[in-house]
């Protein structure tokens, strides 16, 4: 709205604007010869404005310009509340309780009348935000260049010995729809990529051999499944995310030099020597680092106590990965080692880390638990261990109850840190109901104290 | 100038306070001035020294290096000097990669099969750890050319961009959707690979790959390839004809690594002596004209072969070639 001028203080109290409908004893003040100031104590902007648009030589002449007729509108009815009563009459306006006790629901009735239009945009503006806020959101954490959400494909193992081969009971089907629903959740909240992969389905290959070796196949085809997605971050079903709140970027990607270990030494437990020290070796890969640039990282993996554990693991797109993948799997090396490689694709995986240099320079080790925390009775051989084992105080980011399908609980120790995820995950509105009826926080029976 | 600045010197009994004071005054200008000079020096120094220490710098020599450090092509031939090996045949092997490689402005390397422990394995395997090598000493090569000790250079006035590498060259030799182990191997050549996209070209004789001599291309894909032909579990597996074997099956199993391959025909840069010619594919015998020609086992005595007596002719006649 522009007004041609500024407004003006009047002689008798307030200003003369062209906005206002005040009336206007402004005679001198008209930039323009005053037609209407034949009566001047009557006249309103409205009309005047009327006319002056009729005649079209105003200065200023709002119509025609939507915002500014609204707005025009706005103000104009403002004063109507005191538009019934002279001018004189401002002075002992509110002095008369009765006449206030009359005039102000009224007013205010003729108000929200009068606001319809826009209380009604604003409603509408609110209701709108609500409804599309969370697409909203979820859009940029998805968009590539946003939040990068669809740069990332959680690949979840569902299935496990069930299926057509073997009867799958009511503790299997409740394990797979808490891990399945737990990463669905995780995945629509950052807008990554959720591929289950049926394990039931074993390929069958030109000789038996490779039976159970669907890991290096699957990831294959789901890079192919994602053409632009970066990061395929591999789940056994066993696996609970405890801290949805954590993204994969803020929890790992966005800092990955300090996230990450590529020296094997800071925790070796296959203690296998590093960096290589043949001669004939570029010096790339008999450092110890490889080039130690975060772009060199190919491949993410969390150790236990023995040795590298895929239950949890991170590998980026490369024309590296294509080579490890395609490598990974050997039948020279399988009809060797097959009696001696009982973790399959975990051992072969340690063979190649030890026996090829190439492999060496675009790893990364994660701190087992940063992703890949373990109940206390994985790797319990010698106790707690404060690199290995879940703790709460730490809001550790999931557990791997790796190990638990043999001589464990698999659904107890499921449930038990589903519970625990949820009571330590609740909102301020939980917490305050807990705190009024008094309900202790969850104390799992599996965490210690 | 700092000393213009300062009032002219008078001959008084102050001097001396004087040069005190102008000592104090000039302090702050000198020590910021001296500090920025030892940072300086500091720096260069670092650069120099870090510079020094990077991949990027001059490959420290080692023997058998020979030619520029940045030479694009290098020469490797894998030598077992002993008497009853490489020995006899040793020098004039080397001379004649070496004219080759001066002509052209190639590199050369000779290690020696000793300088790598094979713990599993003949030492027919060392030529894959020899290539590693060559690649960490010439890190800003682009070809690394492997010769067997027991082949011949006969055509030295064939460069290898021009007559195998070149884009257009290589497309036009590629042997496309064969076996890779004649006759019925079910894995072949691909087909529609481009030129610039090969990383690693060789010649198939009668009974598949021969790894007598190849050339790769230095980078990352080498470091993968060469990397895992070395593996220890190929070595101990017993191949019946070790590395060459070992060729085979991966590439046959790993597409990464076919996907990378182009066959040459033969002739191409393994040409046959008549001596091995029941091995030799069609056209793979040596003609004059032909780039190389391979001894292949003329230092098995048993069959009443004998590398020297082979081969010095060739050499006079590689020589004479180049004159």
């Amino acid at each position: 709205m522009s007004l041609s001028r500024s407004p003006s203080p009047q002689r008798g109290g307030g200003w003369s604007s062209p906005g206002l409908t005040t009336p206007v004893d402004g005679t001198s003040r008209r930039p323009s010869p005053v037609r209407y100031a034949a009566s001047p104590s009557n006249v309103s902007w409205k009309s005047a404005s009327s006319k002056s648009d009729a005649k079209s030589f105003s200065t200023y002449s709002p119509r025609g310009q939507k915002f500014q007729t609204h707005m025009r509108k706005i103000s104009a009815n403002i004063p109507f509340w005191n538009s019934s009563k002279d001018y004189a009459d401002k002075e002992g306006r509110g002095r008369r309780p009765d006449d206030w006790q009359k005039r102000v629901p009224a007013h205010i009735g003729r108000m929200v009348w009068k606001l319809r239009a826009p209380f009604a945009i604003i409603l509408a503006a609110v209701a709108l935000f609500f409804i599309i806020a969370y697409p909203l959101l979820h859009t940029w954490r998805r968009t590539a260049f946003l939040g990068g959400g669809s740069k990332y494909v959680i690949m979840l193992a569902t299935n496990l010995g069930g299926g057509v081969m073997e009867w799958k009971g009511p503790r299997e089907w409740a394990i797979e729809r808490d891990s399945v629903k737990n990463k669905k959740a995780y995945a629509k909240r950052w807008g990554y990529e959720l591929e289950m992969v049926d394990m039931s389905t074993k390929k069958r290959y030109a000789h038996e051999w490779r039976e159970s070796w669907e890991k290096v196949d699957t990831i294959r085809n789901t890079m192919r499944k994602y053409p632009n997605a970066e990061w395929f971050w591999w789940l056994d079903l066993h696996t609970f995310i405890m801290e949805p709140t954590y993204s994969l970027q803020s929890h790992i990607f966005n800092d990955i030099q300090k996230k990450v270990y590529r020296d094997i030494n800071v925790y070796n437990p296959l203690n296998i020597s590093h960096p290589p020290t043949d001669e004939f070796l570029d010096p790339i890969s008999r450092s110890a680092i490889g080039d130690g640039k975060a772009d060199s990282i190919n491949l993410l993996v969390p150790q236990d106590c023995g040795g590298f554990n895929l239950g949890s693991f991170l590998i980026r797109r490369s024309a590296w990965t294509d080579r490890l993948l395609d490598i990974w799997w050997d039948p020279v090396g399988y009809e060797q080692k097959h009696m001696e490689w009982e973790h399959k694709e975990q051992d072969a995986l340690e063979w190649m880390y030890t026996n090829q240099p190439w492999v060496r320079s675009h790893f990364a080790f994660l701190p087992q638990r940063s992703i890949n925390s373990f109940p206390p009775g994985a790797c319990n051989d010698k106790g707690p261990n404060t690199k290995i084992h879940y703790d709460s105080a730490d809001r550790d980011f999931l557990v791997n109850m790796a190990g638990c399908e043999w001589g464990r609980d698999c659904w107890g120790e499921m449930f038990e840190y589903r519970k625990l995820s949820e009571s330590l995950n609740r909102n301020a509105l939980k917490r305050f109901w807990d705190w009024v009826k008094g309900t202790p926080p969850h104390k799992s029976k599996l965490v210690k104290s | 100038m700092p000393s213009g600045a300062l009032p002219p010197k008078k001959a008084s009994p102050y001097v001396a306070n004087v040069n005190r004071n102008k000592a104090r005054q000039m302090s702050p200008r000198s020590v910021v001035l001296g500090a920025l000079g030892v940072i300086g020096t500091l720096w260069m120094l670092f650069r120099l020294f870090g510079s020094s220490s990077t991949p990027k710098s001059a490959p420290k020599s080692v023997p058998g290096m020979g030619g520029s450090a940045y030479a694009k092509t290098v020469i490797v031939t894998v030598l077992d000097e002993k008497a009853d090996a490489d020995g006899p045949i040793a020098d004039f092997v080397k001379q004649n990669r070496i004219d080759y490689a001066k002509k052209h402005g190639y590199a050369t390397f000779f290690p020696s099969a000793n300088n790598y422990t094979i713990k599993h394995g003949s030492s027919s395997w060392a030529k894959v750890p020899a290539l590693r090598h060559a690649m960490t000493l010439f890190p800003e090569a682009t070809y690394f050319f492997n010769l067997d000790p027991h082949t011949l250079i006969m055509n030295p006035t064939l460069s290898i961009e021009t007559h195998i590498l070149a884009k257009q060259r290589l497309e036009s030799l590629m042997v496309t959707d064969v076996p890779i182990v004649p006759p019925d191997s079910v894995i072949k050549t691909f087909a529609g690979l481009k030129g610039d996209r090969v990383d690693f070209v060789i010649t198939q004789d009668r009974e598949g790959l021969s790894e007598k001599s190849f050339i790769i291309r230095n980078g990352d894909w080498a470091h993968f390839f060469l990397d895992a032909w070395f593996d220890p579990l190929y070595r101990t597996y017993n191949f019946q004809r070790a590395e060459r074997h070992a060729l085979e099956h991966i590439v046959q199993w790993h597409g990464t690594i076919l996907a990378k391959l182009a066959l040459v025909p033969q002739n191409i840069m393994n040409s046959y002596h008549e001596k091995q010619a029941t091995a030799a594919n069609d056209n793979g015998i040596y003609k004059p004209g032909d780039f190389i020609v391979n001894f292949g086992d003329c230092n098995q005595k048993a069959k009443g072969r004998n590398c020297e007596n082979e081969m010095r002719p060739y050499y006079a006649r590689s020589v004479q070639a180049d004159l």
